[in-house]
């Protein structure tokens, strides 16, 4: 029987599918029995969506887009 | 990227590289977003994204030949822009960053977890919280430290697979991997926080 403590540990190889389908199907029977871990696991998999939705909407702004393109035009595009 | 991609990309890298020197807006068209993004997101700062795009675009121009091909030219563009993002970070006064074994959760001398855990995995999805847990996130990653978060951001962010982020910054799959987990757990306990507050605030009403 694994320990939440271990659960929390394999997470990531879990999540990738890389874990050896023995240890992967122990984990799910903690899971099972341990609404703690359940919370755990859902969270941390929030986290991971959220922070991506947050944090790759990253557009270059306008006016960095015209600066770039004049910075651009006066040292690379030097006849 | 698909290989189609990869070919156009191994094309005007080549091109590039023996002079034809107008293929390069194509190639800064296809990296500068990527650029910008990663490195706003190390430095959260405008203009010192704007900055380093600019430097690394040039280095590409400059440094086309000393890319030989031995690994992706994708990852040689991050590292140029992990370069310059860092000496840019080191221009600036130290930063406080947090140690992360704060954030790993506690548990008793069974290894069970001893604290209660909520699960709010369901709220991120309503739109009361966008703006607030933005702002968590984006303290949070702020304070995590370098080689965690850089990890985190090419990873989680960007979306590049366990081994690419490894070639990037000469890490094994292992490493990779422990410093992913530690940012995930930092961060998914700042939104715990987060969230338990909101909530015990909710329920005292
Ligand atoms: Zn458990």
């Amino acid at each position: 029987m694994v320990c939440c403590k271990e659960c929390i540990e394999l997470l990531n190889d879990y999540l990738d599918g890389e874990l050896d389908p023995k240890i992967a199907t122990s984990l799910e029977e903690h899971f099972q029995d341990c609404p703690p871990c359940i919370a755990f696991l859902n969270t941390y998999k929030s986290t991971t969506k959220l922070c991506r939705e947050t944090l790759k909407q990253v557009e270059i702004p306008e006016m960095v887009q015209v600066k770039l393109q004049e910075f651009l035009k006066h040292n690379i595009r030097k006849p | 990227m698909s290989a189609e991609d990869k070919e156009t990309e191994e094309r005007l890298v080549r091109e590039l590289q023996a002079g034809k020197k107008e293929v390069f807006d194509e190639i800064a068209n296809l990296y500068q977003r990527k650029i910008y993004s990663l490195s706003f997101n190390l430095t959260r700062n405008q203009m010192d994204a704007q900055d380093i795009t600019q430097d690394v675009l040039l280095t590409i121009f400059k440094k086309i030949d000393t890319f030989q091909g031995k690994s992706a030219f994708s990852s040689w563009v991050y590292r140029i822009t992990l370069n310059a993002s860092y000496m840019k970070l080191r221009s600036r006064k130290k930063e406080q960053y947090v140690s992360l074994d704060d954030a790993l959760p506690s548990f008793n001398g069974a290894g069970f977890q001893k604290e209660k855990i909520r699960d709010w995995s369901e709220s991120t999805e309503s739109a009361l919280f966008v703006s607030e847990t933005r702002e968590v996130i984006e303290r949070a990653v702020e304070q995590l430290p370098e080689k965690e978060k850089v990890v985190f951001l090419l990873r989680d962010v960007d979306g590049l697979s366990t081994e690419k982020v490894g070639e990037i910054l000469d890490l094994s799959v292992p490493a990779v991997k422990s410093r992913l987990h530690r940012a995930r757990l930092f961060l998914r306990k700042k939104l715990s926080n987060y969230f338990d507050e909101y909530y015990s605030r909710v329920e005292q009403k």
